[in-house]
């Protein structure tokens, strides 16, 4: 029944009077980018940390293919802090060499997948300038490069797009995709639902420690009632109302948007908006991944309440 | 540092020529007074002058130093403006010589009998103690490793305490933590920084006794290779302490702005150590510092004081190397503990005891039996 990848059963996390996380769980299956979402003080960060070993967890256990995650698998997961880390005063290369080293690669292994990677994000030619010198968005690939250089079986990722422009978010995705491909489990969180949205292939939303939502993002998308957009220019104001199971959500021009219950079918709506003449438009509104984030915590906040 | 040796020895050896003239029977001082400035890193050049007047005139215009006229006796000396005090007191010494050679030769005394009768009389000091001159080596080993102790303690102790807060304030260690253990990574620090401090100490040491031989300011006593190793031992034993503690107050903080207030309770503790340190050097049997030379972590520094005095009695040394081994082990768990439950806490300063009570709670929630737990102390 185990599965394979990052498994998280029931974690809890309490600092002092506040829970931080509560019975947490979720998996993060290889070749699966698994975008992590929630405000601030969610606790994404230190679910992470709960992964990676550095926070102690209260209950619950994390698994590795199935197995409790041990030293020597930590070791070789790649972690991106959302708090960028490294010496400022050090070369790239000779911090990235060391970085990989210490999990795990070997020197010649550490200099070779360091060069590649340098390359890849095109700062070959700064090998030997210090981090300091590098514009935030390079020392953030610097940062990405760090958490590759050995080859990681996971990749743990905080808030990795945070700051950049929309071209190195680009390229630093598509990596993450390549990854993910060649088997890799990504688990990363942002704030940036829209990125989310994009590039992950599964979702889990975040309150208070709580997982409120979690799927893919089509999963999701279309787990709320049934919306249409209908376009129909010739149709009185009330038309919605001669309908059983159908409900008026909002107007815009000539153009409503209505509300099915579960046992109407969306066919009867269409008939009875062509019956009060030409439908230019009759599309499913899909609400995005934000529309479902605000729905969620709100959701969250009233079950607090 | 290799300049600063030859500016001393420069500055100590420097010669200095004097030019002095003697008139008439005043010959006699010459090379009597040449032989005694030649020990005293001095040079005198002796011309003989025809007339006082004369002489006076060389003085005046610079070309001589000193002019020596009249009854050897008692000399009448002219200056220009200033005599050196060598040779006032090696001239007046002469003069005295030679008033009493003239008194024994008054009495029938021959000058040169006396002299070698004089020259055997001599007094033979014998040490009782047998250990007594190896205390001297003793004594300066223990000074020097209560100094460097000190020294580096402060100076080391406050680096290992800057780069356990750069790590953290630059969060490079939530990385490293990923991959090794928190006490790999404080014992890293602690022996990475403790080796390149005691490198430079063992440099800077060099240098100065190279220093002190070259100039001949002190005489270095022949320092024995025990006495070098045991001061050794105490201040590794020191270090090893000490520094834990300073890694541990480092974890507590942040920014390095905030580091002094954690600091300042231990460097307290170092200097009182330091200063108490000389009380016991003067009063090495009471019985307040017999206890504290063998209890850390003053042990490091005051047990060397009392070895030097020679009063340390052997079991005391055994039980302060035992208790100081056992305080640095129980100090590498208790430090580990602190910096791994307060390094990645950011914002305000976490306090010793949080620190100390969250390490608890994490020990006890360890042996409560998880089997995902971190393999973390």
């Amino acid at each position: 029944m185990s599965g394979r990848g990052l498994e998280l059963r029931g974690l809890s996390k309490r600092f002092g009077k506040l829970q931080a996380v509560e019975d947490l769980s979720f998996e993060v299956r290889p070749g699966e980018v698994f975008g992590f979402v929630g405000s601030n003080g969610a606790g994404k960060t230190t679910t992470m940390r709960m992964v990676l070993g550095t926070q102690l967890v209260d209950s619950g256990e994390v698994l590795w293919h199935g197995r409790p995650i041990d030293f020597e698998i930590r070791r070789r997961i790649g972690y991106m802090p959302e708090e960028r880390g490294l010496y400022p005063k050090m070369r790239i290369g000779d911090q990235l060499d060391y970085l990989a080293q210490l999990h795990g690669a070997t020197a010649q292994a550490a200099h070779d997948s360091v060069r590649q990677w340098l390359d890849r994000f095109g700062l070959a030619g700064r090998v030997r300038d210090e981090v300091q010198k590098l514009s935030h968005g390079n020392q953030q690939r610097v940062q990405l490069a760090a958490a590759l250089a050995f080859d990681p079986l996971l990749l743990v990722l905080d808030e990795p797009f945070a700051g950049l422009d929309p071209e190195a978010v680009d390229s630093m995705s598509e990596v993450l995709h390549e990854r993910a491909i060649t088997g890799t489990p990504v688990l990363f969180s942002s704030h940036q639902l829209d990125l989310v949205e994009r590039i992950c292939d599964r979702v889990g939303i975040i309150q208070r420690g709580r997982m409120v939502a979690i799927g893919s993002v089509d999963e999701l998308r279309s787990h709320g009632p049934e919306r249409y957009w209908v376009d129909a220019p010739a149709a009185k104001p009330d038309w919605v109302s001669s309908l059983s199971g159908v409900a008026l959500r909002s107007t815009d021009g000539s153009r409503f948007l209505v509300e099915l219950q579960d046992s109407t079918s969306d066919q009867d709506v269409l008939r009875a908006a062509l019956r009060t003449g030409p439908v230019h438009e009759f599309r499913r509104d899909l609400p995005s991944l934000l529309d479902i984030f605000r729905e969620a915590m709100t959701e969250a906040r009233e079950g607090a309440a | 540092m290799a300049g600063f040796i030859v500016l001393q020895s420069f500055l100590a050896g420097r010669p200095t020529t004097l030019d002095i003239g003697f008139v008439g029977d005043t010959q006699v001082l010459a090379a009597p007074l040449k032989q005694a400035a030649e020990s005293k890193t001095l040079t005198i050049d002796t011309h003989d002058e025809a007339t006082v007047a004369a002489g006076q005139d060389l003085v005046n215009n610079g070309k001589l130093d000193v002019l020596v006229s009249g009854d050897p006796a008692a000399p009448d000396v002219y200056v220009k403006d200033d005599i050196s005090t060598t040779v006032e007191l090696t001239l007046s010494g002469l003069a005295k010589q030679v008033a009493f050679n003239r008194a024994l030769v008054a009495a029938g005394a021959n000058p040169s009998d006396v002299a070698a009768q004089v020259a055997k009389a001599n007094i033979k000091v014998t040490y009782l103690d047998p250990n007594a001159a190896q205390q001297t080596a003793h004594v300066v080993v223990g000074i020097f490793v209560a100094a460097l102790l000190y020294v580096s303690l402060v100076v080391y102790g406050q680096i290992i305490a800057q780069g356990v807060v750069e790590e953290k304030q630059n969060r490079i260690v939530e990385i490293l933590l990923s991959t090794v253990r928190p006490r790999q990574l404080l014992l890293g620090k602690v022996v990475g920084i403790g080796l390149l401090g005691l490198i430079q100490l063992i440099i800077l040491g060099a240098v100065a006794l190279l220093t002190v031989s070259r100039t001949q300011a002190i005489n270095v006593p022949d320092i024995g290779a025990a006495a070098v190793a045991s001061g050794l031992l105490w201040y590794l034993l020191g270090f090893a302490f000490y520094a834990l503690v300073y890694a541990a107050g480092g974890s507590l903080v942040s920014r390095q702005e905030d580091l002094q207030a954690v600091l300042t309770p231990i460097t307290i503790v170092v200097v009182g150590t330091y200063l108490a340190f000389f009380w016991v050097i003067a009063n090495p049997d009471n019985p307040l510092g017999i206890l504290l030379s063998m209890l850390p972590p003053f042990s490091a520094v005051l047990m060397p004081a009392r070895m030097a005095t020679g009063q340390a009695e052997a079991w005391q040394v055994v039980v302060a190397i035992v208790l100081s081994l056992a305080a640095t082990f129980g100090m590498t768990r208790l430090a580990a503990s602190i910096y791994a439950n307060s390094v990645l806490k950011v914002g305000s300063r976490v306090g010793w005891l949080e620190a100390l009570g969250e390490a608890q709670e994490a020990r006890w929630r360890g042996s409560a039996a998880q089997a995902s737990r971190a393999p973390r102390p």
